[in-house]
């Protein structure tokens, strides 16, 4: 009897191992790109005062890159709770809708194990773990969400974020600002190479288009992250207002 | 006792954060989890490519040419070429760009 079922749990090892690996060898260009960003939270955070301990359980605790810039950007000696928390949900408003497109991948999965491994939702994860379950769907595997795939892209990138953040506090001050290597590239082409790889015609690349057009637009006008709500929300409208024929002709 | 490491206040800024963060990132799905419209899937389909392209359209206003270049060549790239060559034609472009251009066009 514990033959066979040791077999069978072998197996599941090795499977596991092989998930694991290809998804950290996906995450790596990636965390090279955290770096840069990490390092400039914490240099920031060390000019505003923070202290080591607030900044590491800053992101490790709310781990949202975006948000704790701003959070950085508004901190003070008694840094004004309301409106840092505020802005949080406002920077942060878009994880529900990645939330949502979540749903038909993880369906199969247990909610409250999804649940737990939500509060390592960021956005590159979210991107990578997307493209992967729909590629598992086009290659007609039963399960979309891989799981192992998912918690090893999203612990890989929370280490990786955390230590930059602190090494940004130590360092960062003497080396300047990384961008101007062209480091901070590396997040837009990464969501360029994604969403190429949704791309099935024009259809969908004109709602596109037009959510590009309104988040420039409004990221020009309005300052903070209204950018990203207006883009989604152009979409949304957009595909909510054209009949359901004009998405379908190009579906193979 | 750790005030000298954190403050009270500190802290509690710190956990609403985190616990803001932490339930929009759990309530599309747990509010939406057991619906089923059709238009919902439509939505689905598309949405994520919405979000994707909004989260990156500062890099298209920056204002400077250099990035404007940049970022026109890292999607001819994508067009043609794998993900690890358009993350270095990505960087490599924008680094190069940003101090090549200025002393180009002066």
């Amino acid at each position: 009897m514990s033959a066979p079922s040791s077999a069978a749990q072998q197996k599941l090892k090795n499977h596991i191992h092989h998930e694991c690996l290809r998804a950290f060898k996906t995450a790596i260009p990636l965390m090279i790109s955290f770096i840069p960003f990490g390092m400039m939270l914490g240099a920031q955070a060390k000019i505003k005062g923070m202290s080591l301990l607030e900044l590491v359980l800053m992101c490790g605790i709310n781990f949202a890159g975006g948000s704790e810039f701003v959070a950085i950007g508004l901190w003070q000696e008694v840094p004004p709770l309301l409106l840092i928390v505020c802005m949080t949900l406002l920077v942060n408003c878009r994880h529900i809708l990645m939330g949502v497109t979540m749903i038909p991948i993880c369906r199969r999965q247990p909610v409250r194990k999804m649940l737990l491994s939500f509060f390592l939702l960021c956005d590159e994860t979210w991107a990578l773990s997307l493209q992967d379950s729909y590629r598992r769907m086009g290659e007609g595997y039963r399960e979309p969400f891989s799981y192992s795939y998912y918690i090893t892209i999203a612990v890989s990138f929370y280490i990786t974020w955390v230590i930059t953040a602190v090494l940004g506090m130590l360092v960062g001050p003497l080396l300047g600002d990384l961008t101007q290597y062209g480091f901070d590239m590396a997040f837009p082409a990464v969501f360029i190479v994604l969403i190429k790889g949704m791309w099935n015609g024009w259809r969908r690349g004109i709602t596109w288009a037009c959510s590009l057009v309104v988040a420039c637009i409004v990221h020009l006008i309005i300052p903070g992250a209204w950018y990203v709500i207006a883009g989604a929300m152009t979409g949304l409208l957009f595909v909510l207002c054209v009949p359901p024929r004009f998405f379908e002709v190009n579906r193979a | 006792m750790l005030d000298h490491l954190i403050t009270q206040h500190a802290l509690l800024t710190i956990l609403g954060m985190g616990l803001v963060t932490y339930l929009t990132r759990i309530s599309g799905y747990l509010l939406l989890r057991n619906k089923n419209y059709p238009r919902l899937t439509r939505v689905l389909e598309i949405l994520p490519g919405c979000v994707m392209i909004s989260l990156i359209a500062p890099i298209f206003v920056t204002g400077k040419l250099s990035d404007l270049i940049a970022v026109i060549l890292t999607i001819l790239t994508a067009m043609r070429f794998s993900f690890l060559v358009t993350l270095i034609v990505g960087v490599g472009s924008a680094g190069i760009l940003r101090h090549l251009l200025p002393l180009l066009l002066h």
